[in-house]
């Protein structure tokens, strides 16, 4: 062929990829702004940008709820799920910010980068959750990745920070390599890269039982378990939780799993579901392996974060149940577990990280006698830890009863049964947590960490170390060989804020769920495969 | 040639890639064999990308050329800051955080 | 105002009151808490009149049972899960006594609490209790008794290790955690299993649904649904095998035994298995494991409170026993009895346990029955409850606990057949209760007065010289925690007197309720509830088996009495001498004495013939049943096998990253390896 062909050029529906706009170009205002000399611009205006980046993709998003088509030559779906997955990442975004606002990484990092760094994740995210394309879903998944690790190292002079990211970036990049391969094989089984001619190409050769297909589905299911964290596949997930800046940690158990998770079913149950006899069992079978090691391993941990971590691999055995059925009520509950889990996590964050601060480390010895010094804190750590072991009246319960059902529903009785019985057991934990907070007395002066001590550093420390009595007369915080470091309320303000916010919404959602309930009922219609 | 040999190839490479990550404890040698597994990858795309004669593929692994060439820097950047901080740089020194 | 309204503002006051309280801990320290938190009750026990006036108002056929909805809560896939409510005879019997008791109960916290430093805490918890009780209670589907089921039970927890430093109570609490969460999952596991056929989760429509469901003589999954869902109520109820917390639980502050350890939680499984009338009618099988296993309790449990030293383990145990009898009946298609039963027993073990309480208090937390003695003239009004109490456990006339327990016996009775067994056994049973009751009066109240019951007698209030743990004897403070400095006895506290005097009185006329053939106001108000699985199915007893029962259940009470008093009751004679009281009651029943005519041929007959095998059962039961099976088998193996799988978790969280590589990439070979074989 001599003749050039004519080109194009695309149509760009610029409505349609607005939300990604808004992050890309929040990024790049934020990194700009954190260049300057001011103090005010390093520290206000860079915060306030991102959310408002993070604000502005959530409303985006919102607008273009009722729309149903897909972008850019069918790379990006443009649907409920895609929005909802942006939405979801948004919220997991601003509870990040505001978490980051005061803590030692961003200074470390320097605020422009750092908060850059957070909104590229989340486009990263965004991209991930909509995309309708082989290529499109790597790009989202390294975009969201790559920031990830940076952030995990930011605290250059912790050695525990540096080598979480190491750890994520190398057991990471080994779960991406294997999941390119998995798409290089689906590509050349189908000879296609889109979900749509791959699920029409599936369907119509009957490839349901092609080796070669199905040496690809294995290779995919490893990456995205590995990037949900479902055992076996999980094991970077506590240490990294652990290592990694509690903000950061914070967005890395939210964001991540809400992109990981509608992944899962945009690629499963859209793409792939003509191969659902195959993976279905295999998939139910890392959804137990999941659930039991995650709240398994919870049990004896004695740092927050490494909990949080053990049963967040616990949680996402419990949401990939809905995949795993390849229902429609599998994909609603799916989602609506996902959100609600966002919700729930980022309560429990929030007060880890004012704990944090307060104590110097996360154990869970830092949380004794919350109850009285910081009644707020400890009320939302409570709803969180009930919402997440699936008490009644929180929405944690509503969430793991639509599992529930879409297992019993779908044929998955057994994996019901190890829900529930994985519930039990996790009770055990979140409930000690919970004790630990109401019943222990403060020990006069908040428990002192082990080793590290927490740096100080002038000037954006100013507030924290300047020896102001708490407004309400609570017992400062001794830190040896620190100095005297005092949490005023004001520090930690943004985190009160945080917590009270999530904390609530976990207990109006349970008590009334209907509405996120309807407004979940409309995902199932970006997987049109499930209705054939 | 048939696509098979290609995919042969890539499958050996994806192997030697595997084989070195899970054995090498100089991370400098670890972020090569990562590098050595995503071009495994690409390879397998190129080949049955011009199985198919479809132009996706090749797109593709362009894409992956510049992800891994990220990925890559990120992790030199990692490397660096802990030599700066007189940290071994050996994975197996890296495991204060576990259990 | 409908049942319904009034049922829900029921359900609402504890909950205020418990938030009030958790929240407002800073604000309301001291009085203010208790009297709050007993407000909250006392007038939730106030609109459950209302609501029982109001569906009394109701004359007409199929009025009385009113499933009132707040809201839909969740409606996905044809399944419609609603925030209802079942107000009908048998929950607004539950509501009655739940509300009623724990009213009485809260009076008597407000004055035996007042010296513990987590005084507004206990309220707190203890509203908290009644609110989550009443959730189980009025739960109009199935998903709603799961959650009261599973709130009740946290609720247990928080209350049984309220004295958290102390080691005991927190491994109590543990213990009862983890028997009660096996019980919840097989309660979760059997209503799935059920809801899979009857394709609604609310009550009435799936009871009316019953039949064509599961078919004229039910099915294998609903066997096997219902006895799962059996394994729930027997580990809440403290039955075989799972009844191993319960004596444990006696670690809680006494109000928390009196109320959720005797009076209400530990009967949720017969109001559960009464609720599912409907379909444990369908199954034979689950009716005859539910009566095998409740006989076995009120037998092994019986023998064990023989051997007992600690004061309210001997009680805790007779609750297992007294549960056993209502689990047997209410299997046994003897509802109305099962009820009446669950009503008295209520009455009169809340107020042995408060009696208990005020011993308790008055030894400065000292447990144990062989330190006890005399008491009865230091106190006299808690030795008048005692024994009220004592009177109608052991089933003698005209108390309320004589009239339960024999319906429940003669329905059995009236069955024939292999339900002789039963019958027989409940007899025995009795006998059994009889004895042990007696013997903590006996022990208790009888005898030289011990130093503490002198000193109380000369006006002071006994003080232990330090505070020690009553079971393991560690020093302890009275920071919060720990039980507080001061304890208070009902001789003194208005509040205690009001509580005990009231339960009293309902134990003394608890009868009234259902005097078989002549007074039957239970019955005809519970009528409209189970009228419609009883087709065919009602057992009337004849006036025959009625009138045998009674005088039977009769002279076994009494004869336990005597037994006790012959071995615990008797003064020495050699060296002391013997008090007016028992002379005079030797002489008063000198021809029985003569009859045996060599006390010491007698004593050695008892003591061979009875007391000693008897004793030896119970030991073995306690040691080697309790301990290897329960503690070794279920608890031990459970915990065990999730322990060792913990250690294994973090074992392979190694720390290095080529590990985990190597995992994932392992991992992966398997998953290849699966999918490869199944194209």
């Amino acid at each position: 062929m001599s003749t050039l062909a004519v080109t194009e050029a695309p149509h760009i529906d610029w409505a349609g990829i607005s939300s990604l706009i808004a992050l890309f170009g929040g990024a790049v205002v934020v990194l700009l702004v954190g260049l300057l000399r001011a103090r005010f611009a390093r520290l206000t205006l860079v915060p306030v940008l991102t959310i408002v980046a993070f604000a502005a993709s959530i409303g985006l998003a919102i607008w273009q709820w009722d729309e149903d088509t897909s972008l850019m030559s069918g790379a990006l779906g443009l649907d409920p799920l895609a929005m909802i997955g942006v939405v979801g990442i948004g919220v997991a975004g601003i509870a990040a910010v505001l978490l980051s606002i005061g803590a030692t990484a961003p200074r470390e990092a320097a605020h422009g980068e750092y908060h850059a760094m957070m909104l590229v994740a989340a486009a990263g995210g965004a991209m991930f959750v909509g995309a309708e394309n082989l290529i499109t879903t790597f790009i989202g998944l390294e975009l969201l990745s790559i920031p990830l690790y940076v952030l995990a190292a930011t605290e250059l002079h912790r050695r525990r920070s540096l080598e979480s990211g190491l750890k994520y970036l190398i057991v990471g990049s080994v779960g991406s390599a294997t999941l390119l391969y998995g798409f290089a094989l689906i590509f050349g089984a189908t000879g296609s890269l889109d979900y749509a001619a791959i699920a029409d190409q599936v369907a119509a050769k009957g490839l349901g039982d092609d080796p070669l297909m199905l040496g690809g589905v294995a290779m995919v299911v490893v990456g995205l378990a590995f990037k949900s964290s479902v055992a076996p596949f999980h094991q970077w997930t506590p240490d990294v939780y652990e290592g990694a800046p509690t903000p950061v940690t914070a967005f890395m158990a939210t964001a991540t799993k809400v992109a990981a998770l509608i992944a899962f079913l945009r690629l499963f149950d859209g793409a792939l579901i003509g191969a659902s006899d195959a993976w279905g069992p295999a998939l139910a079978a890392l959804a137990s392996i999941a659930i039991i090691v995650g709240n398994v391993g919870a049990l004896g941990q004695s740092s927050m974060k490494r909990l949080l971590a053990f049963s967040s691999i616990a949680q996402a055995g419990y949401m990939l149940v809905g995949v795993v059925v390849a229902t429609k009520l599998g994909v609603q509950a799916t989602v609506f577990y996902v959100l609600t889990y966002v919700v729930m996590t980022a309560a429990a964050f929030a007060v880890i990280e004012a704990a944090e601060r307060e104590s110097g480390h996360d154990g869970i010895s830092a949380l004794a006698g919350l109850g009285r010094r910081r009644p707020l804190h400890a009320i939302a750590l409570t709803l969180s830890m009930l919402g997440l072991a699936g008490v009644p009246a929180t929405v944690g319960f509503v969430a793991k009863l639509r599992i529930v059902q879409a297992a019993v529903d779908g044929d998955y009785s057994w994996l019901a049964i190890v829900l529930v019985v994985g519930s039990m057991i996790s009770f055990v934990y979140y409930l000690r947590v919970v004790a630990r907070l109401w019943t222990d007395e403060p020990a006069g002066v908040a428990v002192a960490p082990q080793s590290q001590a927490v740096e100080v550093e002038a000037p954006e420390a100013v507030a924290t170390t300047t020896a102001v009595a708490d407004p309400k007369g609570l017992p400062a915080a001794a830190v040896p060989g620190g100095g005297a470091v005092v949490v005023t309320g004001a520090t930690i303000l943004p985190m009160t804020v945080l917590a009270v916010v999530a904390g609530a919404a976990i207990v109006v959602l349970g008590v009334i769920p209907g509405p996120l309930m309807t407004v979940v009922e409309d995902v199932a219609r970006a997987v049109p495969e499930l209705f054939r | 040639m048939s696509t098979g040999w290609y995919l042969a190839v890539s499958a050996i490479v994806f192997a030697i890639g595997a084989a070195g990550v899970a054995t090498r404890r100089n991370p400098l040698l670890v972020l090569v064999c990562l590098e050595l597994m995503l071009n495994a990858g690409n390879l397998a795309i190129v080949a049955f990308a011009r199985m198919h004669g479809s132009t996706e593929g090749h797109v593709f692994a362009l894409v992956v050329m510049v992800v891994a060439a990220a990925e890559v820097a990120v992790g030199l950047g990692v490397v660096v800051a802990l030599y700066r901080n007189r940290v071994p740089v050996d994975v197996d020194e890296l495991r204060e955080l576990h259990g | 105002m409908s049942p319904a309204e009034a049922a829900w503002i029921v359900l609402l006051l504890p909950l205020l009151g418990s938030v009030v309280l958790g929240l407002g801990f800073r604000v309301w320290r001291g009085a203010q808490a208790g009297i709050i938190g007993t407000a909250s009750v006392g007038l939730a026990f106030v609109f459950t009149l209302v609501s029982l006036i109001s569906l009394l108002g109701r004359k007409e056929e199929g009025t009385r049972q009113i499933t009132s909805s707040l809201y839909e809560y969740v409606n996905v896939g044809g399944v419609k899960v609603e925030l209802s409510i079942l107000v009908d005879p048998l929950s607004l019997v539950m509501l009655m006594v739940v509300t009623g008791v724990s009213t009485l109960i809260h009076l008597y916290s407000l004055a035996y609490m007042r010296g513990d430093n987590g005084y507004t805490r206990f309220f707190s918890y203890l509203n908290f209790f009644v609110f989550s009780m009443l959730v189980l209670v009025l739960a109009g589907n199935f998903v709603l008794l799961i959650v009261g089921w599973g709130l009740v039970g946290a609720a247990s927890y928080m209350l049984i290790s309220f004295w958290y430093r102390r080691n005991t109570a927190t491994t109590a609490g543990i213990k009862a955690f983890v028997i009660n969460v096996v019980g919840d999952i097989g309660l979760v596991l059997g209503v799935i299993l059920l809801l899979r056929h009857t394709g609604t989760v609310d009550f009435l429509e799936a009871f009316h649904g019953a039949k064509e469901t599961f078919g004229e003589h039910g099915n294998g999954s609903l066997t096997a649904g219902l006895l799962l869902v059996m394994v729930g109520a027997f580990a809440k109820s403290a039955q075989l095998p799972f009844h191993t917390w319960l004596p444990d639980a006696m670690e809680g502050p006494t109000p928390v035994s009196s109320l959720i350890h005797a009076a209400t939680m530990v009967t949720a499984g017969v109001y559960l298995i009464a609720r599912l009338h409907p379909f444990m009618e369908l199954s034979q099988t689950a009716q005859t494991v539910g009566m095998v296993v409740g006989c076995l309790t009120l037998l092994v449990a019986g023998t064990i409170g023989l051997v007992q030293t600690d004061l309210k383990r001997v009680i805790a145990y007779s609750t297992m026993s007294q549960i056993g009898y209502m689990i047997m009946g209410v299997s046994a298609g003897a509802y109305f009895a099962s009820m009446f039963h669950l009503a008295t027993h209520a009455f009169f073990k809340a107020l042995l346990f408060m009696a208990a309480g005020s011993v308790i208090a008055a030894m400065a937390s000292e447990q144990n029955l062989d330190k006890m003695g005399g008491f009865k003239k230091a106190m006299p009004f808690t030795y008048g409850a005692f024994v009220i109490g004592g009177l109608a456990l052991s089933g003698i006339p005209p108390f309320s606990g004589f009239f339960s327990k024999d319906e429940i016996l003669s329905v059995i009775g009236e069955q024939g057949g292999a339900y002789w067994l039963l019958y027989v056994a409940g007899y025995a049973g009795a006998f059994l209760t009889a004895v042990y009751t007696w013997r903590m009066i006996f022990r208790a109240f009888w005898g030289p007065p011990v130093e503490q019951a002198k000193e109380l007698e000369g006006g002071h209030l006994y003080h232990a010289p330090d505070h020690r743990n009553p079971a393991t004897g560690e020093l302890e403070d009275t920071e919060v925690g720990f039980p507080g400095p001061e304890h208070h006895i009902a001789e003194r506290a208005p509040a205690m007197k009001l509580a005990m005097g009231t339960l009293a009185l309902l134990a003394i006329l608890g009868g009234l309720l259902g005097i078989p053939k002549v007074l039957t106001p239970l019955e005809k108000f519970l009528e409209p509830t189970f009228e419609a699985g009883l087709a065919g199915h009602a057992v009337h007893p004849g006036n025959g088996i009625i009138i045998v029962g009674l005088v039977i259940g009769t002279i076994v009470g009494a004869a336990g009495i005597y037994v006790a008093y012959l071995i615990w009751g008797k003064p020495l004679s050699q060296g002391q001498p013997a008090t007016t009281h028992s002379s005079k009651w030797q002489a008063k029943f000198a021809p029985v004495h003569r009859f045996f005519l060599n006390k010491w041929y007698f004593d050695e007959l008892i003591d061979y013939a009875i007391v000693r095998p008897v004793r030896w059962f119970g030991r073995f039961a306690h040691d080697t049943f309790e301990r290897l099976v329960v503690g070794g088998a279920i608890v031990g193996g459970t915990s065990g096998a999730v322990r060792g799988a913990s250690a294994l978790v973090r074992r392979l969280q190694s720390g290095y990253m080529r590990a985990y590589s190597a995992v994932v990439l392992s991992g992966l070979a398997v998953l290849l390896v699966y999918f490869l074989t199944q194209s």
